[in-house]
This record gives structure tokens, C-alpha cells and sequence, in this order.
């Protein structure tokens, strides 16, 4: 397998740039022209932008470059750890019959996959794949959404894209089973990985996407994604993210989606494990009448640190956005939440809630929250709350009162408040998966 | 908002800043720039200690180091031009005296002005139940009902009086809520502050009259740094106010106070703010650069801090009353309402830092603007460690009047404690179309309906004024309305 050891002798931001310089138009073409032709500006904006530190008030409770300052190996082509399905069978989500792309540090891997048939016109691949396949599509919407003007890690990816996940539904197409990839880090080294994917879904489309993060190994990793939604007209997407690649794996996980009018996209993440966390959530209603929920949980444990950040972008007129967070925070575990409302002149009639509720169980969990509202039209509704707190007593007293001994009162009021995340999940299947894991990491708290 | 209505509003957005008058008086100025020797000829011409002069030269030093190494705070959501502090004025005392023996001294010029702007300083005529302390420029020239405090031991007077009469109260608290070292413009007043009041409430005294304190900026070119500290003994009692107005001019002028508040143990502090500076003309040209750095300590168990303040006037206005709850159970308050129009812009809110037990805390804020303004709050509540028990309520609710203006919410909520139970809730919304039909409905006109709307979104802070001011804010605020377009 080709790789470039990062040379930890120097600053960190010059391993990116060295190592780019070695390996650009030998190891990193063969891609699609679209996507090369941003490789040199992303590398150059890395550069002036350099690795976010605290001072930075987008970063300011999350401490990034300490991770990132770490003796990584960099994949340049595919790695092909030798796995069968009996490795990947406990990561399968029980009755979710779905299209399943499994992808192995961050590339397609065909003989795991198992996408079945699809709907005409659709396409399940891999980025580099459609890179070849459907250049068109891939050249009208790749680097289009996740801008790395301002967001270095975004640059960083731009500038070492390989592969990742491609989804494409055409017009008025409806992709009926959910689309289901599973990420999956088999690595004895530690490596820094960058997938890279593009989900379409053209105007009147209406398809559903899961993804769920896992790791087979114990090595520290690295994981900068940057996934790119694009929702036409009328169109539907809705986005499932579970993070669990376990304690010595941390990532930045960018999602940026553009939605056109009366579209709807839901994009909803669930966090079990994790060094460091850091999701960043970038939504421009760039139309009419579009609808945007986003929704997140974190059910902390030991010392992970889990940081949403989360931007809702009203653009246009007679909209409307909900977000919903919640933290559970236990053991030395770190909240952050950092969600901005965004309203631009002349977006009147909008409807935005925010809302992050944050329970610390522990003394030593700790919880950073902002929710902003930036609003520059009059003739909207726009609300914003944050709560941070402990489990009820008066309820607690209650639920004891009826028959429940503490640890099961406290695992119920833990469900109660998570629950409010999880029915957002529109499939029965992924939300029973959710529950029960939720459920087994609240009785964990307690045992 | 309905055309009418619009039209109604555009028609009274041209009705002036009232305090825009300037006192023709001879008055005496430090040269422009800063430098130490600006620094020692204030302090020489306060008649100030030693100690004092070296600390203002250590906050110069500070201040200097902060500028030469490009140091400015540009993180708020503001957008304007940085004060030339090489070419301000940093000391001007009008008729060339820096201090006045009793109201005889004062020139009727003086008098007069303060006459003017609704507070006459003779006690005969003063509102009874309100001591004031009238500072021009840099100078403090009168302070009334002084005798009367006295009796009670209260100390009520201005800075520089202070500095000399009771040199080991001064020196124990300056700066020990506020260092210089806090930031740019609290290193700058450190350096260069002239007049503010100085409030001492000896132990188990609850002060028997408001206490206020009037700003008057005069002169053109130079800039406000007035000091205010004021100390509660353990049991004491009392509730301060101060207000402000300046002539309308086309330059920008800088206004960068700081004020200190200490509460010992079951003591109160009342603090509230009447703001209402000249805000520039209707191009957005002139006004003041509002920047103040506020904070109390509540030191002692038991003690009470409370801010409350009505900001409706200058170009810029940057400020953060904020409390440090050290003792146990004790409670800060901020109540607030900014106003903003025309080319206004604000970014005000508070700090609530939770470090001793069951403390609590409670946020209430109010922003209206209108025009092409713009409104932020920005806040922090902390919760330490061990500040078992700590209890935040925040609410931040903005209206918008006008499709052009923006509100803004930056709340910032750090906890490391189990114990704590924060809230905090933001809304934004324009006036509702139902609120006005239901007004129309019984009878009130365009304007009557929007000021009837405009205080009943406000009266949760607007209730917690001393009474004299609240009618008084009420009145501001309304002709602030008048003033704005739909």
C-alpha cells in the first residue's frame, strides 16, 4: 500500500503541505478533473488558513490541533485489509433492509457491499467511481456546498480527496429501502483519513441516507470527512450519521447541505464514542418554503469530547428550521454546542427553533453551549433555548414512589430525555438500533 | 407594518437628538495625544497622590504595549472606525477649574446647563430623595445633599475628592474588580480617568436617598473616562443612578468608562443606567463611541448585585455589566433594554460568574431596533466547579421595527458543575399584526398602539428602575419611538 509517513519534525500544517507537494500528480490524480482542478487552491487556502487552534472563536472549547499533532500515516491508495462478512456482521443494524455500501478506511470496498437492485437512473458508487461514470453530476455539485474558504479541515480534504460515498437520484425518482453505508477504520498504523462524499437528490427525488461509523481497531486515528448533500426542488433527503469508531478515534465530520425550494432535508447524528468529536453542520436554504431539521444526540462516557456546530442559513423567504441537541454527559465527559441561526435581509417569514438541552451527571463533565440567533429581517419567528441541568429529583421521587428502584428510575428519566431525539428517526428499524444502544450506554452510567 | 403606519413614523423620524446643545464656556484643555506626560499633567491637575499618578503610569504603560503591538478588541459584532487616540483630548474642565469648593464657585453657565437637562443642582430645588453628583467633561462640579449623607456616614462624592479625603478606601478597592490590565479601554481610563463618583456605604447603613450621578460631555474633541467605584459594607443598602447626555457634533467622540462595584456580606447594590448619549445624526455621522467596562464582586455571602439599564443613545455602545458571585448565596441581577435606530449599534449583555454556593443569577434583556441598526446581546454565565448549586435564568428577546435592521444573540453558557440549572431562552419577532389590530380595535391610534407595545415588551426591565427614573425611561423611550421608522 502507497502511504506518506507525515514528518513530525516539522510544524504540523507543513506535513499537510509537503506531503501534498510530493504526492500531487502521481498519487492523487486519476481522479475526476472537477475534482483535481481544487486541489491546488485548497492547499494554498490551508496554508493561510492553518490548523484551528483556540483562538479561534469557532474553535474556542475544542482543542484540534493537539489531536491533529500526531505521528500520522496518510493513505494515498487503497488499502485492502483482507475482511469478510463475519467481521462486519456486528455493525449490521438488525432488520434495516437497505441498499449497503461498505466502505473500508474511507474507500468502497465491492466484495462487502451488497447495493441490490436500484430504482432507474440511481446510482450508489464511490466518489472516484462517478468521477468517471458521471462527471457532469459530479462537476455540477462537487466542492460546491462545503466551502473552505473559512474552515481549513475542509480545505485539508479538498486538497487530498481520494474517495468516499457518491449517491445520485434523479428527477422524481423515489429510492424506496434506505441507502445504508457502513464506515469501517481496519488499520494497524494510525492513520489520518479524509473521505470525501457527494449525495445528490435532483428535484422531486426523495431517498434516504444512513451511515454508521465503527472501527476495527484499536490504533489512533484520524477520520476529516467532508460530506456534500444537495436537495432539488420538491425533493427529500433524509441524513443518518452514528459516530461510534470507539475511544482512540477522533474526527471532524463536516456535513453541508443546499436545499431548493419546498425541499425538505433532516439530518440527524448520534454520538456513542470518540476521542474528539467535532460535527460541523452547514445548511443553506437556498429557496423558497424549504424545510430544515437538524437533530443531534451525545451520550458522553469516559473523557470523550463531543463538539456540534451547527450553522442554518436562511437565504431566502418562508422557511423554516428546527434543531434540536441534547447532551448526556457523564463520567469526564465535554459537551460543546455551538448553533447559529442565520437570517439574511430580505428573508422575511421565517420560522427557525433551537434548542440544546444538556444533563451533567458528573462533576467532572463539562458543558459549553452558544446557541446565536443573527437575524436581519423583521417578519420572522425565530427562538433559541439551552438548558443545562441534572436529573430531576422531584421526578425521580415519583417514578421511586411507584415501584422503581433509583437505577431504574435514573435509566428511565435518561431515556425520557434522549427519547425526544431518537423519534425523530423516521425508520423504525434505525430507531429501535438507536434506542437500545442508548438504553445499554444509560444502564452502563449506573452499574 | 401598514403603510400608514409607516408613513406616520417616517414623518416623525425627524424630530432631533433633545440634548444636542452646547454651553459656550471657556473651558481648559490638556493638549491633544497621549503620553505620559498627558497622564502626569491629569493627575498634577487633580492634585492627586503619588501612588496614584504611578498606577495611572503603569495602566498608560499597559495601554501603550496593547496599541503598539496591534491589540484591539474587534471581536463584537460593531462595525466602526477606531478612535485616533493620538488626536483626542483627554482632559478638559470647563471655566479652567478642576475642582469647586461648594455651589457658590460654580458658574451660572454651569448651573444653567444642568438647569437645562433637568437637573437643578441647588438642594432647595432638587428632587427630593435624589443626591446628585454632576460631572462636565472632566470635571465633577457640583455634588448635592452632601451634609445629609454625611450624617448617615455615607460617602458620596466625586472621584477626585475622594482620592484625597479617603486615599486608603480608594486605594484598597481601584482596580481590584476592573485591573487595568482587563482590557484596552479599561487600561486607557485607568490611565486618564477624570471624574466619576465614589460611593462608600459604612456597615448596616441603608442610604436614605438615591444616589446619582450626571454626565455631561461639553467640549468637542475630547473623550468622557469617568471612574465610578462604589463599596457596600456588610448590611448595607444602596441604589445608584447615573445619566448622560453630549451635544450633537459631526465627529465621533469616545466615551470609555469603568466602573467598580464591591458588595460585602448581606449587602445590595443597585446600579441603573439612564443612557442616552447623542446617537449622530441620520446619516450616521457622529455620536458617541460608547465603551465601558462595568463589573461587581459580590465578595461577601448574602450580597445582592443588581444592573439594570435603559441604553437608547450613542453611535456605538460596547458594554457588559457583568458579577462575580464569590460569596454563597449571592445573586446577580441584569436587566436591560438597548434601543437601537438610525445608524445605531450595539453589543451589550452581561457576565454571570458562579463561584461560591447556591448562587443565582437571573438575565433579562431586551433589544429593539429599527431603521438599519444593529442590536446584539452577548452574554456569559459560568458555573465553577464548586459553585454547588448555582441557579441562571436568561432571556434575551429582540424586536425587530423594519425590515432593514438586525438583532443579534451571542449567549455563551460554560458549565463544570452537576448541580447547576441553567435556562436561557431567546425569542425575535417583529411587532404582531394581531397586538396592533387588538390596540386599533380599542381605540388607539398608529403610534399610541406601538408605544402601549413597545413598553409592555419592555416593562419587565423597565419595572425594576428606581421609581423617579422609571417614569422618566418611559418617556425616553417613547420619544425614541417617534423617532423610529416602521
Amino acid at each position: 500500500m502507497s502511504t506518506t509517513a507525515l514528518d513530525t519534525s516539522v510544524r504540523p500544517e507543513d506535513r499537510f503541505i509537503s506531503a501534498f507537494e510530493v504526492n500531487h500528480g502521481e498519487a492523487l490524480n486519476g481522479t475526476n478533473a472537477s475534482i483535481s482542478k481544487q486541489r491546488t487552491d485548497a492547499i494554498e487556502r490551508f496554508a493561510e488558513l492553518g490548523i484551528p487552534t483556540n483562538n479561534l472563536e469557532a474553535w474556542k472549547y475544542t482543542d484540534i490541533s493537539s489531536v491533529i499533532d500526531r505521528p500520522y500515516t496518510l493513505p494515498l491508495a487503497p488499502e485492502r485489509p483482507s475482511l469478510d462478512t463475519d467481521d462486519i456482521a456486528p455493525f449490521l443494524i438488525d432488520d434495516l433492509d437497505a441498499h449497503r455500501v461498505v466502505l473500508i478506511n474511507g474507500r468502497v470496498d465491492e466484495a462487502l457491499s451488497d447495493i441490490g437492485d436500484l430504482p432507474d437512473g440511481v446510482v450508489v458508487s464511490s466518489l472516484a467511481q462517478a468521477g468517471s461514470t458521471h462527471p457532469d453530476v459530479v462537476e455540477e455539485h462537487y466542492g460546491k456546498y462545503a466551502d473552505f474558504e473559512d474552515e481549513a479541515l475542509t480545505a485539508l480534504n479538498t486538497a487530498f480527496v481520494q474517495d468516499g460515498a457518491f449517491v445520485y437520484v434523479p428527477s422524481g425518482t423515489v429510492v424506496e429501502k434506505p441507502i445504508f453505508f457502513l464506515h469501517l477504520t481496519a488499520t494497524e498504523q494510525d492513520l489520518l483519513l479524509q473521505p470525501r462524499h457527494l449525495f445528490v437528490a435532483e428535484d422531486g427525488a426523495i431517498a434516504r441516507i444512513v451511515e454508521a461509523q465503527h472501527s476495527l481497531s484499536d490504533a489512533q486515528t484520524f477520520t476529516n470527512t467532508v460530506s456534500e448533500s444537495f436537495i432539488g426542488e420538491k425533493a427529500n433527503l433524509e441524513h443518518y450519521l452514528i459516530q461510534d469508531q470507539g475511544p482512540s478515534a477522533s474526527q471532524v465530520h463536516t456535513r453541508a447541505a443546499q436545499q431548493k425550494d419546498d425541499s425538505v432535508y433532516t439530518t440527524i447524528s448520534a454520538t456513542f464514542t470518540g476521542e474528539v468529536v467535532r460535527n460541523n453542520v452547514t445548511i443553506e436554504a437556498d429557496g423558497s418554503f424549504c424545510e430544515s431539521n437538524f437533530y443531534g444526540l451525545v451520550v458522553g462516557k469516559d473523557d470523550m469530547h463531543v463538539d456540534n456546530h451547527t450553522f442554518m442559513g436562511h437565504v431566502q423567504p418562508d422557511c423554516s428550521s428546527n434543531e434540536l441537541y441534547k447532551h448526556v454527559l457523564n463520567d469526564e465527559s465535554t459537551g460543546v454546542f455551538n448553533g447559529k441561526v442565520f437570517v439574511s435581509r430580505g428573508s422575511q417569514r421565517i420560522d427557525a427553533y433551537q434548542q440544546n438541552d444538556t444533563l451533567v451527571l458528573t462533576k467532572d463533565a463539562e458543558i459549553y453551549t452558544k446557541p446565536e440567533l443573527e437575524i436581519y429581517a423583521d417578519d420572522v419567528v425565530c427562538s433559541h433555548g439551552a438548558t443545562t441541568g441534572q436529573i430531576d429529583e422531584e421526578s425521580l421521587f415519583y417514578l421511586r414512589s411507584r415501584g422503581l428502584s433509583k437505577r431504574r428510575a435514573r435509566i428511565l428519566m435518561l431515556q425520557a430525555f434522549a427519547q425526544e431525539v431518537i423519534d425523530e428517526i423516521q425508520l423504525d428499524s434505525l430507531e429501535e438500533h438507536v434506542a437500545e444502544r442508548v438504553r445499554t450506554r444509560f444502564s452502563s452510567y449506573f452499574a | 407594518m401598514s403603510t400608514s403606519e409607516t408613513e406616520y413614523l417616517k414623518g416623525k423620524a425627524s424630530e432631533e437628538y433633545k440634548h444636542g446643545w452646547y454651553t459656550d464656556i471657556e473651558s481648559e484643555k490638556a493638549p491633544r495625544g497621549l503620553s505620559e506626560d498627558i497622564v502626569r499633567y491629569i493627575s498634577k491637575r487633580k492634585d492627586e497622590p503619588e501612588w496614584l499618578t504611578e498606577w495611572r503610569l503603569k495602566a498608560y504603560r499597559y495601554f501603550k504595549q496593547l496599541i503598539d503591538s496591534g491589540h484591539y478588541p474587534d471581536w463584537a459584532h460593531l462595525d466602526y472606525e477606531r478612535p485616533d487616540f493620538e488626536n483626542m483630548r483627554y482632559f478638559a474642565a470647563p471655566n479652567g477649574q478642576a475642582q469647586y469648593e461648594s455651589l457658590d464657585d460654580v458658574p451660572d453657565e454651569i448651573l444653567e446647563t444642568f438647569e437645562r437637562l433637568g437637573i437643578p443642582l441647588e438642594e432647595q430645588k432638587a428632587l427630593t430623595g435624589v443626591a446628585v453628583d454632576a460631572v462636565m467633561d472632566s470635571v465633577s462640579v457640583a455634588t448635592t445633599f452632601k451634609e445629609k449623607l454625611r450624617e448617615k456616614g455615607v460617602i458620596f462624592k466625586s472621584f477626585g475628592e475622594a482620592a484625597k479625603d479617603h486615599p486608603e478606601l480608594v486605594r484598597q478597592h481601584l482596580g481590584s474588580v476592573v485591573p487595568y490590565t482587563d482590557n484596552l479601554y479599561a487600561a486607557l481610563n485607568s490611565a486618564v480617568f477624570s471624574d466619576g463618583s465614589f460611593v462608600y456605604v459604612p456597615e448596616g447603613v441603608t442610604c436614605p436617598m438615591e444616589l446619582s450621578t450626571y454626565f455631561r460631555i461639553n467640549e468637542a474633541g475630547t473623550g468622557q473616562f469617568e471612574r465610578t467605584l462604589i463599596v457596600t459594607e456588610p448590611g448595607a443598602y444602596v441604589s445608584y443612578l447615573e445619566g448622560c447626555t453630549a451635544p450633537m457634533r459631526k465627529e465621533n467622540q469616545l466615551h470609555a468608562a469603568v466602573v467598580e462595584l464591591v458588595a460585602h456580606e448581606d449587602s445590595e447594590i443597585k446600579y441603573s443606567t439612564i443612557q442616552n448619549w447623542y446617537p449622530g445624526d441620520e446619516d450616521g455621522n457622529g455620536g458617541i463611541y460608547n465603551l465601558v467596562t462595568k463589573r461587581g464582586i459580590c465578595k461577601g455571602d448574602n450580597s445582592k448585585i443588581s444592573w439594570t439599564q435603559l441604553e437608547t443613545g450613542s453611535a456605538v455602545t460596547q458594554k457588559y455589566p457583568s458579577v462575580i458571585l464569590a460569596g454563597d448565596n449571592s445573586v446577580g441581577e441584569f436587566y436591560s433594554v438597548a434601543f437601537t435606530k438610525g445608524h445605531q449599534q450595539a453589543d451589550t449583555g452581561t457576565k454571570m460568574q458562579h463561584i461560591g454556593k447556591n448562587t443565582k443569577s437571573t438575565i433579562i434583556s431586551k433589544g429593539i431596533s429599527a431603521d438599519v441598526a444593529d442590536n446584539s446581546y452577548r452574554g456569559l454565565v459560568k458555573v465553577s466547579a464548586n459553585a454547588d448549586g448555582a441557579r441562571n435564568f436568561s432571556q434575551c428577546d429582540s424586536m425587530l421595527l423594519g425590515p432593514d435592521c438586525g438583532a443579534h444573540t451571542y449567549p455563551y453558557i460554560e458549565s463544570n458543575n452537576p448541580t447547576a440549572q441553567i435556562e436561557h431562552e431567546a425569542t425575535t419577532s417583529k411587532v404582531g399584526d394581531d397586538q396592533m389590530f387588538y390596540c386599533h380595535q380599542r381605540g388607539l391610534g398608529e403610534e399610541e398602539a406601538l408605544k402601549l407595545i413597545v413598553n409592555g415588551f419592555c416593562q419587565e426591565v423597565l419595572q425594576e428602575l428606581p421609581m423617579e427614573f422609571a417614569v422618566e425611561a418611559k418617556e425616553l423611550l417613547d420619544i425614541e419611538l417617534e423617532g423610529s421608522v416602521g
